[in-house]
């Protein structure tokens, strides 16, 4: 068990080296001036030279990497000229709104995926299953920015149903009290329940947008793999002590068809990762992902650059942590094999 | 492992154009995936034929002009024709969607074959860049190219290119190595066939239908790629009539009432990566039913 | 003699899959009398076991039992909502299956898989008396450690094990009735005699019957007391385990034993083997089903089906479907 976590640790560490060689090499190495990349187009040829010293543009490229590795991990993640701010500032501050879009997405993707493919699998029914497949094929085909935007004029336009892109809350509602910086969160605690309601309406077509990804991949993996464990025979085990079929399902078949599906979970953070950069914009949400927009479009890339070499960070270590909850889970993994 | 049938290499050919018809006549959803492409295609290829408007005129008397037989899919905010440049982004994204699948399809199966074949350090490296690739989020990947290479399209597919090539090279390394302890190769190995020959003559030929179901589905996720790219800016540049860029267009409009600036181009990449991967999932069902090839 | 346990009726259990309907059991009728071994023998594909799904009302989409009554303690249970059936299996009926390795939920452990047939049937069992019950149960199928072993998973447990726990689980209840598919197929041979032993006591301690499907005449030879013969989803010949040694009405029940392996024919060059293949059950011969196959048919046998043919043989009764059956046995 520890010498298979190692190895893990060994091979997350390998990875998180191959992907700021890659992100060093496509970000300081390869564009044409590094230092005009970060200052912006507006910087003197004087600043701009002072900068290539500050980055040690002048020095072998060993030591430009290690500098560059370095600061990366001590957060000195460069300044953001467009904010006026550093990059690390601008991102802290984005970070909540992004975080509690995320995580309503993916607690929407996971529960629509669950229910779906156990409804779309139990008891071979070809025209839920064949609607099911539908959904998931239209999930992962849609461009994200647009199902936002035909949410939108459905829901909000034409429907008048929910608000239109304002953000996180309405024009005349103040944000709770800061402890969290989730919204919802801050205002159950703060206890200003139409705050609460408000925050709740603002997220839902966003977070819905942000999880038609996920919830697509996670139901077409889930739905085959249920498919797989309801035709094994310890199902019909089950049945044959008396239990019934939906609880045989969801008790044995549905943890079964699960455990695989875990190993998903750095797919998803990577779909939540890249939706955020294209769902957010559409819906005017105050987080890193529109932070990444608007730098794109103003040409800050210290703060794009930063993203990139993050959101790859946050996909390694997702990745590891999965490995290990599996074998923390998985009754096979985590207890010795064979007889006693 | 050495009772698995494979046919010969060669006479596979005339079934397998024989199966793919029938598939396609036995299978509505398929059958309609492939109307849907073929038409979209011939869009690509005739629409400057079937309706000569040029994609970049600007023409400000008549912006933001609804659907109408003048305009089929309206204009948009500058009185460019839609429907004509949807036409023009059809044949951006499924041309970069087949440049993408093919250069990926190449150098990746060239990586993985030299890995699997050759093995020994140049397969530890090549593997070991791989999964750096795959350490990036896909899109945050393709980003980064375009960040330091310089925005725009071609920037954009080659990132897009980038991230397909570990899936190719993945695939087709564990094949080569499934399919080097066979009998048969073991064979010609031992009658002293020089490695590439082997390669060439025996293992690409069977793994060729794995190839294709990968093949299919990295094409659906280029386009989208390419679309999101083009969305937040970093793909094609403005007045390129691409999907993604258009997009973006027509979002400011679309909740002043001008919904078909957006809506139009954004179906367009709907029926592509719907299609292609409906036709993946069927070549899946139909060649590979153990499921070899990664989900994109 | 003793009552009548199980009644089964003209049973008719078909598939529907592309290439048509198909019944794997068709119309099959017997009795089971409390405390009866009962063998049921026949190749691979002969419809054994979708007879013991039938049977207790488990045949899943895209099968179904279109036609028969089952009787149990002279109640039908056959035709009644899965609610009222799920208080019959695992109470009344105990299943055993044939892989070991597949017939436990990997994820679950061995001590809650037990627990939950006791608390399905039990419910003002508590949690602690079930576990207490579950040991015991493995206790008696001589699980070694029963209380240790409790808390681990299937894969550390033996082929021979699991098959162990299968029987407990099967046990539970203590139901009257115990169909056991293939119990010993997974299984060397040394635990294959444990488990066959084992079984034997648990029967004739507390007088419950046991339907033994096998397709290993030696088993039944050795542990039951009456077999039915069963090709293409139907009895060919039902009779005690003595006659059918002795001599047999119908050719397929020839053939079978003759190509058993035998020390005493080792000499005698090699094992016969059943010509051909078992019909495809969509697609059956209009006549007697083993025509095909079989050696001495004849004009009638291939345009019509035989009829149930009841004989006493040695003053033990056989009913076969043949229509040389009777010749058969005089000679």
């Amino acid at each position: 068990m520890i010498r298979t976590v190692g190895g893990r640790l060994l091979g997350s560490l390998a990875a998180i080296f191959g992907a700021s060689v890659v992100s060093f090499l496509f970000l300081r190495i390869l564009p044409g001036n590094p230092a005009r990349l970060i200052l912006g187009p507006l910087a003197s040829q004087q600043a701009i030279q002072q900068q290539v010293r500050l980055m040690g543009l002048d020095r072998p490229i060993y030591v430009q990497y290690l500098r560059y590795i370095s600061s990366f991990f001590s957060g000195d993640w460069g300044f953001s000229y467009s904010n006026g701010r550093p990059v690390r500032e601008v991102i802290a501050t984005r970070l909540p709104a992004s975080i509690e879009l995320g995580l309503y997405a993916f607690a929407f993707a996971f529960v629509a995926a669950v229910v779906l493919a156990l409804l779309s699998t139990y008891r071979h029914r070809p025209v839920v299953d064949g609607t099911v497949r539908a959904i998931s094929f239209f999930g992962l085909g849609t461009p994200p920015f647009w199902f936002g935007l035909l949410l939108l004029l459905a829901f909000s336009q034409a429907l008048h149903l929910l608000p239109g892109p304002e953000g996180r809350l309405g024009p005349a509602v103040a944000p709770p009290p800061t402890v969290t910086g989730l919204y919802t969160v801050d205002a159950v605690i703060a206890g200003q329940w139409g705050t609460l309601g408000n925050a709740l309406q603002h997220l839902v077509l966003p977070a819905v947008t942000l999880g038609l990804a996920p919830f697509a991949y996670l139901v077409r993996l889930l739905r085959v793999n249920l498919l797989e464990v309801s035709r094994e025979q310890f199902i019909t085990v089950v049945r044959s002590k008396g239990v019934g079929r939906w609880t045989a399902y969801v008790r044995h078949a549905l943890p079964n068809a699960f455990l695989p599906t875990l190993t998903a979970g750095g797919m998803v953070l990577a779909q939540l990762l890249a939706g955020s950069v294209l769902v957010e914009t559409v819906f005017n949400w105050p987080g890193v992902g529109a932070l990444v927009v608007d730098s794109i479009l103003r040409q800050d890339y210290a703060v794009v650059q930063t993203f990139i070499l993050l959101s790859a960070f946050a996909y390694v270590a997702l990745n590891l942590i999965v490995d290990v909850l599996y074998g923390v889970i998985d009754p096979r993994v985590r207890t010795p094999t064979g007889a006693r | 492992m050495a009772d698995v049938a494979i046919p010969a290499p060669g006479t596979a050919r005339r079934a397998t154009a024989r199966t793919a018809l029938r598939l396609v006549h036995d299978d509505p959803q398929l059958l309609f995936a492939s109307v849907l492409l073929a038409l979209l295609a011939a869009l690509a290829a005739l629409g400057p034929v079937l309706w000569p408007q040029n994609p970049l005129a600007l023409n400000i008397g008549e912006a933001l002009r609804a659907p109408s037989p003048a305009h089929p899919m309206g204009t948009d905010n500058v009185g460019r024709d839609v429907f004509a440049r949807f036409c023009a982004g059809a044949r951006i994204s499924l041309s970069v969607g087949a440049i993408v699948t093919a250069a990926g399809a190449a150098f990746g199966s060239l990586i993985g074959l030299g890995a699997g074949t050759l093995g020994g350090w140049l397969d530890a490296v090549l593997m070991r860049v791989m999964d750096a690739i795959l350490a990036f989020p896909p899109l945050a990947l393709a980003m980064a190219v375009t960040v330091g290479l310089g925005v725009g399209l071609k920037t954009a597919t080659l990132g897009i290119v980038l991230t397909s090539l570990p899936y190719f090279a993945r695939l087709l390394r564990s094949e080569v190595i499934k399919i080097r302890t066979l009998p048969f190769v073991e064979a010609a190995t031992a009658i002293g066939a020089h490695p590439s020959w082997i390669m060439w003559r025996h293992i690409l030929p069977h793994t060729l239908s794995t190839l294709l179901i990968q093949s299919a589905a990295v094409f659906g996720y280029a386009i989208l790629t390419l679309a999101g790219l083009g969305f937040v800016g970093l793909g094609a540049q403005v007045p390129t009539p691409e999907w993604g860029v258009m997009i973006t267009n027509g979002l400011q409009y679309a909740l002043t009432g001008q919904w078909w600036i957006g809506v139009f181009p954004g179906l367009g990449v709907l029926a592509v990566v719907t299609a292609t991967s409906i036709i993946a999932d069927r070549l899946r069902d139909a060649l590979d039913p153990r499921g070899r090839y990664a989900h994109l | 003699m003793d009552e009548v346990l199980l009644s089964v009726r003209g049973l008719r259990t078909e598939f529907v899959t592309r290439d048509g309907v198909f019944a794997a059991v068709r119309d099959v009728s017997f009795e089971l009398r409390r405390g009866e071994k009962l063998g049921i023998v026949g190749e691979s594909g002969s419809g054994k076991s979708a007879l013991a799904l039938s049977i207790v009302g488990l045949i899943e989409p895209p099968g179904r039992v279109v036609a028969g009554e089952v009787e149990l303690n002279g109640r039908r249970i056959s035709g009644l909502p899965d609610r009222q059936l799920q208080l019959v299996r695992g109470k009344e009926v105990g299943l055993i299956f044939q892989d070991p390795m597949a017939a436990l939920d990997p994820v679950k452990s061995i001590g809650d898989q037990i627990v939950e047939g006791i608390r399905r049937h039990r419910r003002h069992l508590g949690r602690r008396e079930a576990r207490r019950l579950a040991i015991e149960l493995l206790r008696e199928v001589q699980v070694p450690f029963a209380e240790r072993r409790l808390a681990d998973y299937p894969h550390q447990y033996s082929g021979g094990m699991r098959q162990r726990v299968m029987i407990a689980i099967a046990l539970a209840n203590e139901p009257d009735l115990i169909i056991a598919d293939e119990p010993t197929t997974a299984l060397d041979v040394t635990t294959q005699a444990q488990v066959l032993d084992l079984l034997d006591r648990l029967v004739s301690e507390r007088r419950t019957a046991i339907i033994l499907i096998t397709h290993n005449l030696g088993i039944v030879a050795e542990f039951c007391d009456s077999v039915h013969v069963m090709y293409a989803g139907r009895f060919v010949e039902r009779t005690t385990v003595e006659q059918l040694f002795r001599a047999q009405a119908h050719p397929y029940t020839e053939a079978l034993l003759r190509s058993v392996p035998r020390p005493d024919r080792l000499q005698r060059g090699p094992l016969p083997s059943i010509p051909g293949f078992p019909p495809s059950l969509a697609h059956l011969p209009p006549g007697c089903s083993f025509a095909p196959r079989c050696p001495a048919a004849q004009e009638i046998c291939r345009d019509r089906a035989p009829a149930t043919v009841e004989l006493v043989s040695e003053s033990t009764p056989v009913l076969a479907e043949c229509h040389f059956a009777r010749e058969r046995l005089r000679t």
